[in-house]
């Protein structure tokens, strides 16, 4: 009896991890070539057999955003009109994740329509790593796997920061405050608040620290770091405050614009990322970066998946 | 006219502000550009609410931005509660894909030989992928070598249906690639051609057009062609492309142009191989002057170089497509105004009138 294997399908975004999340599950990545026609069309040709296979698209939302999400789209509609049994996307960073609320008049929800998209496009399946709110995942009518990096970040800072049971975790706003307890709980340590005070418009905001960190190496934790304004300010509140070292570790390291140039000049000892997110040539001009990788737990999920396992066991242990 | 909003995107925003000269009012205003992780950012700064919006966005230039940015947009007016949402495509993106329709984009190697060479002493112009890569797979899906042929994927059905994800109402686009088209949607789509714009441009720029001949470089556009040459009453020719693969000698031309100028016809402009192609066999042939209609001049890669290159005396595209850039790098090059028809088309549909007058006879515009 012949049961349907893993395809895994890569588009340009973030081939490195494609390729380590393949060699984890023991497959080679399938045979796809996507590039652009001459008039920048996106061009996707799919070189082997899906038919009535469990295909797989890694394609994370980064980089050059817009053209990555067509050539996701344009592959999942391509596996469907070739009728694989079942297309999952794979998205470490999900794309527009950050507009998912109308807060001014005649805004957008880009999150929705995003949503939107990849179910018209043909998904059948979504697996996404930390999004921004987790109410996304009701944005769906397909079922939807938001697999946590907070295991991963757990292990990291176990094994790589010196003295970290006399650390603190600290949230570098008010939005985060639940991503950093649980991580608190979790290492049983203690837990402090970095607030911004707006006096007045147009006035630079205070960052306000609400906790004690004197004499603790203080551990700013995150989902997103993109032109790491807030952080530079935070690590520099906390080391004002007391604290002897600060390292930040975040999810998605977006680190877009002048973010290098932030970390590089801020008081910040280490930044920590994941690689949901290519970022080898940033790490070249900022030797403060260093690397998380969750490939495996991507591998594991999907793996899971297609074996019909329960995943939550993920959320709680680090995949090795 | 009141309760209707006019929004365009950022891929041709110079022809929305003619459509909006044309129709007496004011283009609103919309704030697009992206945030610094490239994400698309849109803010309508005008409300939306219980107006009828017709959002202009063509599929030129960077492609997905310009897709993402026109399904963002159709969002924004969807929550802003905007009455009905039409949206006017003068090139809609990913036509060509809607069936197995890339054999007819010919590979490099079959453009006609003096243009060629000449061509492959100059390094590649600007592009964004090494084109090594695209002409292998290329080549790979054709002859179909591994034994499995290659699965090509056709983005047509998709973008309609994201489309209609995203929110519109209605769709307007101008001279479709595959007319047949209209039906991927489950909303009405008006269809509207170039064609009397064009028969207007003969008329008045061509000096000795009632000797000319209508030429279609392939045969998929005979009947657009046909139609042209009725009107005008003239004779017509085609190429028959398909041919020329396998004989080298086989001319591919049929009817007659000797002495007579030609008029090719066809609805896009891309790579130029096509025309680069016909303009060739035709001077062959002994016509004597050459004038190249299309109605989406994209202007591609080598393009324009063909262009000045070839036997061809002028070229003449409507501006679906932005053209000053293309104009300033080839001479030949001609501009066929179309917002008087776009501006009509949104005037029509928005009073609730009808738009078949438009396409019985070519008016005066």
């Amino acid at each position: 009896m012949s049961s349907n294997s893993i395809r895994i399908l890569a588009g340009n975004s973030h081939p490195a991890l494609a390729k380590l999340i393949a060699k984890r599950l023991g497959t080679d990545l399938a045979n796809v070539t996507v590039s652009k026609y001459s008039n920048q069309e996106t061009a996707v040709t799919i070189g082997e057999s899906v038919r009535d296979e469990d295909v797989f698209i890694i394609q994370s939302g980064c980089g050059e955003i817009n053209d990555h999400l067509m050539e996701l789209l344009i592959m999942i509609n391509a596996c469907k009109t070739a009728s694989a049994r079942r297309i999952t996307a794979v998205l470490p960073c999900f794309p527009y994740a950050r507009q998912d609320k109308k807060d001014k008049s005649r805004a957008p929800i880009s999150a929705k329509l995003v949503a939107n998209m990849l179910s018209v496009a043909g998904a059948d399946h979504v697996i996404t790593m930390d999004l921004h709110a987790s109410q996304i995942q009701g944005f769906f009518d397909c079922p939807v796997d938001n697999l946590y990096g907070e295991p991963s970040v757990l292990r990291y800072i176990r094994e790589n920061i010196p003295d970290w049971k006399n650390a603190i975790i600290v949230s570098p706003d008010a939005g985060g405050a639940k991503r950093a307890t649980s991580i608190a709980d979790h290492l049983d340590l203690d837990f402090a608040l970095i607030h911004k005070e707006r006096k007045k418009a147009n006035e630079v905001s205070r960052m306000v620290l609400v906790g004690d960190v004197k004499d603790k190496v203080a551990i700013l934790v995150d989902d997103m770091a993109d032109t790491c304004g807030t952080l530079g300010l935070a690590a520099k509140t906390l080391m004002e405050n007391g604290a002897s070292a600060v390292y930040a570790i975040v999810i998605h390291g977006v680190l877009s614009g002048k973010a290098l140039k932030v970390i590089n000049d801020s008081v910040l000892t280490r930044v920590v990322v994941t690689n949901t997110i290519p970022h080898a040539e940033k790490k070249k001009l900022c030797p403060k970066l260093d690397t998380i990788d969750v490939s495996a737990v991507l591998a594991e999920a999907i793996r899971r998946t297609h074996n019909g396992e329960s995943v939550s066991y993920l959320f709680q242990h680090a995949a090795i | 006219m009141k309760n209707i909003v006019v929004l365009t995107g950022s891929s041709h925003p110079k022809l929305a502000q003619r459509i909006c000269d044309n129709l007496g009012i004011e283009l609103s205003e919309c704030k697009l550009g992206k945030f610094s992780n490239q994400e698309t950012s849109v803010e309508i700064k005008k409300s939306v609410r219980e107006k009828h919006v017709y959002i202009i966005q063509s599929g030129c230039g960077r492609v997905n931005d310009n897709v993402i940015e026109l399904f963002i947009l159709v969002q924004a007016c969807l929550m802003g509660s905007a009455k009905r949402v039409t949206v006017v495509t003068p090139l809609f993106p990913y036509s060509r894909q809607s069936e197995k329709s890339q054999k007819k984009r010919l590979p490099q190697h079959q453009i006609g030989s003096e243009i060629m060479s000449s061509l492959t002493q100059q390094t590649d112009g600007p592009s964004s992928l090494p084109q090594g890569t695209f002409a292998q797979s290329f080549m790979g899906m054709s002859t179909g070598e591994g034994g499995y042929r290659q699965w090509c994927a056709r983005a047509g059905t998709l973008v309609a249906n994201l489309l209609q994800a995203a929110g519109a109402d209605h769709l307007i686009a101008m001279d479709l690639h595959d007319p047949q088209y209209q039906g991927f949607f489950e909303i009405p789509v008006d269809l509207i051609y170039a064609e009397p714009c064009i028969i207007q441009w003969i008329r008045t720029e061509i000096p000795n057009w009632r000797q000319a001949v209508i030429v279609s470089p392939d045969a998929g556009g005979a009947k657009r062609a046909t139609s042209v040459c009725n009107k005008l009453n003239l004779d017509f020719a085609l190429i028959h492309k398909e041919d020329l693969a396998n004989t080298k000698e086989s001319m591919g031309l049929v009817g007659e142009v000797a002495g007579r100028p030609v008029i090719v016809l066809d609805d896009m402009i891309d790579s130029g191989s096509t025309v680069g192609l016909a303009s060739e066999i035709l001077k062959r042939h002994g016509a004597t002057e050459i004038y190249a209609i299309a109605v989406h001049g994209v202007f591609s890669g080598p393009a324009l170089q063909i262009i000045n290159k070839s036997p061809i005396t002028q070229v003449a595209c409507t501006n679906t497509v932005p053209q000053e850039e293309f104009r300033k790098l080839c001479p030949k090059l001609a501009t066929i105004d179309i917002s008087s028809m776009l501006a009509e088309i949104i005037r029509r549909t928005f009073n609730g009138e009808s738009v078949s007058q438009l396409f019985v006879h070519d008016e005066q515009f």
